[in-house]
């Protein structure tokens, strides 16, 4: 009788882990951004997510090391060289709004021309 | 940076240390930046251009106000052709820049000014400044605009110049654009006349995998361009031959034919190039037929990393003149940035 409450309680255990992660995934949806930067644009350099939604943005270069900020938010990273490998960023925009994200690195004489705007809106009433 | 070995056809090899840059940056606060250029050329300043020089290419402050609105201030480059403003030596082919970006568009071409720059959405992004114009005083027949430039050095602004570019970003490894330059460059000269010059040009570049292409066409127009002459030569005693129109054009394109994160890359290219700096003259004079030029330039380019490029090219160059014969060259390069 005890080993039967053991396996009961190990299988209500499980289900509600299950439940959880399930509850989890849904109420939190990843979307992935894939971003080419390059001596001097991001491409693309305007980007769309929905408030709430976890942004998982790819960074590659196709030149020389470049760097991600997002102004306002707490990301920095460098972007390898070409060749060099993925830098990953998560991020999860709290409001609604237009974030502009920028290189982060001197990386040549147009440094400045390196922006780019990531377009933040609530989510569609239902979603 | 970079330094080259080249050796012309019947002339002494030679080995240049051409130019050594140091680009430096200042963020004031999140709207507010500054950029700045220094470049020594050849190595060795001793006052006159021959022996070297020391340019402030760039030293501008960035105003940040929108994505599609910015204002810039300062020594800026001009935004014309593929060149100019994406001049660092691992980013093009060849050891020494393309002719049509030496004599049809000065590069590098900077001067002071200001101006406004932004993305408007879908890929577009503009440019446009007000600058100070070309003296055309210095203007020659085999050189075009080059001497012309004032490079913030005390620059007349009676009469200043716009200059302005449009650029396609949108498609990933794409880049197509065009710009335009506008002045009245006769300042020099008294009593002042105007001598009004128009310059353009289209580009665009273009990646997918390994392969690489580039193509760009530029013109000059110089209106008074009889004018101009005659009053070079009352105060040279030399009759510059200036021209009416200068164009140009040329098409690159490149392979990679090696790719590795360990090894590095290699690519070979080939380029064609035409530069006519005395296209169309003034009545009464005779085109200089020796700077009627076009040129093949196949090389290849080695990245042991992708900010250092080891380049090696064959340059063959053709003229129209019967008499001047044209230079061929083998170039060896050397070119780094960080």
């Amino acid at each position: 009788m005890r080993a039967f409450k053991l396996v009961a309680l190990a299988i209500a255990a499980l289900l509600v882990s299950v439940v959880l992660r399930a509850a989890a995934q849904t109420t939190v949806p990843e979307q992935v951004i894939d971003i080419a930067a390059e001596r001097f644009s991001f491409n693309p350099s305007e980007v769309r997510a929905t408030m709430g939604t976890t942004l998982r943005i790819r960074l590659t270069s196709d030149d020389t090391m470049h760097g991600f900020r997002i102004v306002g938010a707490n990301v920095n990273v460098a972007i390898p060289k070409r060749n060099r490998g993925t830098a990953v960023v998560t991020f999860r925009p709290e409001k609604p709004g237009r974030y502009t994200f920028e290189c982060s690195r001197l990386c040549g004489a147009g440094h400045s021309f390196m922006r780019g705007t990531l377009v933040v809106t609530e989510p569609e009433p239902g979603q | 940076m970079d330094f080259h070995f080249t050796k012309p056809d019947r002339l002494p090899a030679e080995l240049d240390f051409h130019r050594f840059v140091l680009l430096f940056a200042h963020q004031f606060s999140d709207r507010i930046r500054f950029v700045g250029e220094l470049e020594l050329e050849h190595a060795f300043v001793e006052g006159l251009e021959d022996a070297g020089e020391l340019e402030l290419e760039q030293a501008y402050v960035d105003f940040l106000l929108t994505r599609a609105f910015n204002v810039r201030a300062g020594m800026v480059l001009m935004p014309m052709g593929i060149i100019n403003e994406r001049h660092e030596p691992p980013v093009f082919y060849g050891v020494e820049r393309p002719l049509v970006d030496t004599v049809i568009l000065p590069t590098t071409w900077f001067e002071v000014g200001a101006g406004v720059f932004g993305e408007v959405g879908r890929g577009l992004r503009y440019r446009a400044y007000v600058t100070s114009p070309l003296n055309a005083l210095e203007f020659s027949a085999g050189e075009g605009l080059r001497e012309g430039r004032q490079r913030g050095n005390r620059t007349n602004i009676q009469k200043p110049a716009v200059t302005g570019r449009v650029e396609y970003v949108r498609v990933r490894g794409l880049t197509a654009g065009a710009g335009f330059w506008a002045g009245e460059s006769g300042f020099a000269f008294q009593p002042r006349f105007d001598v009004p010059v128009r310059v353009w040009e289209a580009d665009a570049r273009f990646a997918r995998g390994r392969f690489e292409a580039r193509a760009e066409i530029a013109g000059v127009h110089i209106t008074e361009a009889g004018t101009l002459n005659d009053a070079v030569a009352r105060v040279t005693g030399l009759n510059p031959n200036v021209a009416e129109r200068l164009r140009g054009a040329y098409a690159e394109g490149a392979y990679r034919l090696f790719s590795s994160r360990r090894i590095g890359d290699v690519a070979a290219f080939v380029r064609y190039e035409n530069a006519d700096t005395q296209n169309r003259m003034p009545a009464g004079y005779v085109p200089l037929k020796a700077f009627d030029r076009d040129l093949w330039a196949f090389g290849a380019t080695y990245w042991p990393d992708p900010d250092v490029a080891i380049k090696v090219d064959y340059v063959r160059e053709r003229n129209r003149s019967q008499v001047v014969p044209a230079p061929r060259s083998f170039n060896i390069g050397l070119g780094w940035w960080f």
